[in-house]
């Protein structure tokens, strides 16, 4: 009868949280391809969640999904959506090649917040990414369901009219500064295949 | 000032006979209610959110604001006065709530929209009608018949707890009985406090024209408030004529605008992210025509026509940058946006002087960076 | 049953703010210990965080219901099991005040999502959790670092316990209802009661690491009386690191 009424529940969990994670997966260290395109060198290894709901975005994490995301974005198209479709209530957002770096931040600023978190930019500068011309950007994120304040930060270029990016998001007391160096390294070591 | 209330219903009995029937009157205060009444668990629950509220990054919390709210909302109170505690909160949407346990939220939103003290006193006094009337405790037993209890603390804005925006969708309304009594209560409230009821009306009617700009969809999706409190014409109505059996009072405008006005930055800014653009355009379009409106309003319509970037939004956000810096006193982001779109129109002499500008008026800003490569760029 | 499953994905999404994962088996918990961490150090000093409790009653149509008299009676019953623990635990306690409370929102509220992050990717009585973090490698190894010092400062405690239970039990009418049907499904019984989900945290103060976690989903238990909260407790800090 537990066992009736566990499966049941999980069962409605599973659907309740539906497009929430699917199995997780070792990202090793060292030498590692993001979607066929973007190449990155690992100093640890991360994790890697399936989340159906963020695709084509691979999600990465250290802590677990409500603490700490790092999010990766290989080669999206002009016009292409960075996430899913989503139900109709849920706002999409679309990359477009002649996108400017403060327009593709304001991108992530609308995804990030459609869910009535609140988003404010620390900083928005020009860097290397990936071997060409690109930018980077710190971010302060305050998630509305539970919350929790976090510090996050971002890398972007674009290439041959695609996107790339990393986009990280940790709790700004003790886990952002304990894993954003290792993100630096990251972005650093970030090579476009061309 | 601590007198019960009483409504004059001779002018309205035939829209209220329930009113009309006894005399209103305001009751005393109230007890905490007994821990294992229905009521009980509500106001238990209540007080918990009330404590993570005050604990939340959300909570604006300014003691001048909050004072000046609170003087308000305590004026209108009367007798309960002392019951009722003002919380204002960081939310870009149109709403106020008043849980049973004197809890009341204030949301940025609201403080945004406003034109005046009156305006405001008309939300908050209808929403102390709700509670003097108990309107709360009604609803509680409707939604133990309905498996809709989370929606229900939703009433009381908690989106929190209720998780998205979404949620609002799905809102519990109040019964249009209910909707009734509190613009009653409530402008009876106002005019006892000083205000002039005609202001009332207005409030919706405002709220409306913002609604009304939205493409397709319901109207419940953009303010919490609307859709529990469905403006319809005969409320329009019933509140007209309340206005006019209660004639006189004051709207306290200035007072109101330089309250506010170490926000109004802050909240046009959080209004233009929302990223609805044609009831940003409606709503800044009307807030854009208040006295003495400052060189704020006519940045943040600029920006949503520079963000909205359809047919012909380009020039009509260049009108409004070039408007608000001729008002002076503009945010330095009215120079960042005039850049913006010289650049994508290859005006490079013209992005140069407004990144520059832009760059000498906001030496902190986070995007400094950013702008001054743009800046570089163009002088190659 | 359907009822009960939905009235379960209510009680998480309406008032939990937790995401708790699908791996949820109703065994005896898994209780998962800190590598290096066994036991209490002998009068060791642990601070007792508010405890989130909320109790629910559900009506015949499923609505959970919050239980004031429930909730009050629950928290009152948990402080009291839990310092009569004390001597068993071989531990001082001191409690927090609301005030106190306030001052330390930020380290409560990270904590909240540190236990959320556990429950989904630690957590499971039924094998690997299905969320599993490969490079935590199967370990309980989560940890607040350097941030709770001010709980530290504020109460001169070694550990700080927290805790967390929302339980939900069938009214009358429900119980009714469930007999009802229990007795058209041929005899197959139904619980009686609704979903108790909770956890049960302890983070060692000096280094900010969760050395003790146990988390609780099961149909039964009863924190409105004492004797039973006493029951409910004790599954919560089921193998608790006592002192030695």
């Amino acid at each position: 009868m537990r066992t009736h009424m566990g499966t049941l529940v999980a069962a409605a969990l599973v659907v309740v949280l539906a497009g929430c994670a699917g199995p997780v997966t070792k990202v090793a260290t060292g030498e590692q391809t993001v979607g066929d395109r973007l190449d990155v060198s690992l100093e640890g290894p991360w994790n890697q969640v399936r989340v159906p709901a963020l695709a084509p975005a691979r999600v990465w994490t250290m802590e677990g999904l409500p603490l700490d995301r790092l999010l990766v974005y290989s080669g999206i198209k002009n016009e292409q959506l960075i996430h899913a479709e989503g139900p109709a209530s849920r706002k999409n957002f679309a990359f477009r090649s002649t996108m400017q770096p403060d327009e593709i931040v304001a991108m992530f600023e609308g995804m990030l917040t459609r869910d009535g978190s609140s988003f404010k930019l620390v900083k928005l500068e020009p860097a290397d990414f990936g071997g060409a011309k690109g930018f980077r950007f710190e971010f302060a994120l305050t998630r509305r369901g539970d919350n929790v304040q976090l510090s996050g930060l971002g890398f972007g270029t674009v290439s041959n009219g695609e996107l790339f990016a990393l986009l990280y998001q940790a709790p700004r007391l003790a886990f952002f500064p304990r894993h954003q160096p290792r993100v630096e390294q990251m972005a650093r070591s970030a090579r476009i295949k061309t | 000032m601590r007198r019960r209330v009483f409504l004059a219903a001779a002018c309205c009995a035939a829209a209220f006979p329930r009113l009309a029937r006894a005399q209103w009157q305001a009751p005393g205060r109230f007890a905490r209610p007994e821990a294992g009444s229905e009521e009980g668990g509500l106001w238990s629950m209540m007080d918990r959110e009330e404590a993570r509220l005050r604990r939340s990054p959300f909570a604006l919390r300014d003691p001048k604001l909050q004072a000046y709210v609170q003087d308000i909302a305590c004026r209108l109170a009367g007798e309960h006065c002392p019951d009722v505690r003002v919380h204002l909160v960081r939310t870009p949407f149109f709403n106020a709530s008043m849980a049973p346990n004197g809890m009341m939220q204030v949301w940025s939103g609201l403080m945004l929209r406003v034109d005046n003290e009156a305006q405001l006193a008309a939300v908050l006094g209808h929403e102390i009608g709700h509670y003097l009337a108990r309107h709360s405790i009604e609803r509680l037993r409707d939604a133990k018949s309905r498996s809709a209890f989370g929606q229900f603390l939703g009433m009381f804005g908690l989106v929190g707890a209720a998780g998205q925006i979404g949620v609002i969708a799905g809102m519990f309304a109040y019964s249009r009985d209910h909707e009734r009594e509190a613009d009653a209560i409530g402008a009876s409230l106002m005019r006892n406090a000083g205000y002039d009821v005609a202001e009332a009306s207005k409030v919706w009617e405002n709220l409306m024209l913002e609604t009304k700009a939205r493409p397709g969809e319901d109207a419940s999706r953009s303010s919490p408030l609307f859709a529990t409190h469905p403006p319809a014409e005969e409320r329009q109505q019933a509140l007209a004529q309340l206005a006019q059996a209660s004639p006189g009072g004051v709207a306290n405008e200035a007072p109101w605008r330089e309250g506010v006005r170490p926000y109004l930055h802050e909240w046009l800014n959080a209004e233009v992210k929302r990223g609805q653009h044609e009831e940003s355009v409606a709503l800044l379009s009307r807030v854009m025509t208040r006295p003495l409106a400052t060189a704020e309003y006519r940045w943040a319509r600029g920006e949503v026509y520079r963000l909205r970037a359809k047919d012909g939004d380009l020039d009509l956000a260049l009108e409004d940058y070039r408007g608000a810096a001729a008002l002076g006193g503009e945010p330095p982001e009215t120079h960042r946006g005039l850049g913006m779109i010289y650049r994508a129109r290859n005006q490079a002499a013209e992005a140069r002087a407004s990144f520059q500008r832009y760059l000498e008026a906001a030496p902190d800003a986070a995007d400094f960076g950013m702008i001054k490569s743009y800046l570089e760029d163009l002088r190659t | 049953m359907r009822l009960a499953a939905s009235v379960f994905a209510v009680i998480i999404l309406s008032f939990a703010g937790l995401a708790w994962s699908g791996s949820i088996c109703f065994g005896p918990g898994a209780i998962r210990l800190a590598p290096g961490f066994s036991s209490l150090r002998k009068g060791a000093t642990v601070v007792v965080m508010p405890t989130n409790i909320e109790l629910f009653s559900i009506s015949g149509g499923g609505v959970p219901e919050p239980k004031a008299d429930w909730t009050e009676a629950a928290s009152t019953h948990f402080k009291a099991a839990l310092l009569a623990k004390r001597q068993a635990l071989g531990v001082n306690m001191v409690e927090l005040t609301e005030k106190d409370a306030d001052e330390l929102a930020e380290v409560n509220v990270l904590h909240g999502a540190v236990a959320s992050a556990i429950g989904m990717h630690h957590y499971s009585e039924c094998g690997d959790a299905l969320f599993a973090l490969p490079t935590k490698g199967g370990k309980l190894d989560w940890s607040l670092g350097e941030t709770v010092q001010p709980i530290k400062k504020l109460t001169g405690a070694d550990y700080a316990l927290f805790s967390w239970v929302r339980d939900s039990y069938a009214s009358a009418e429900r119980q009714a209802a469930s007999i009802g049907i229990a007795i058209l499904s041929l005899g197959r019984a139904i619980p009686r009661g609704g979903v108790q989900l909770g956890y049960a945290s302890l983070v060692d103060l000096n280094t900010g690491q969760v050395v003790w976690f146990n988390r609780l989903a099961r149909p039964s238990g009863d924190l409105r009386e004492a004797g039973k909260a006493a029951e409910t407790l004790d599954a919560l800090l089921a193998e608790f690191p006592i002192a030695k």
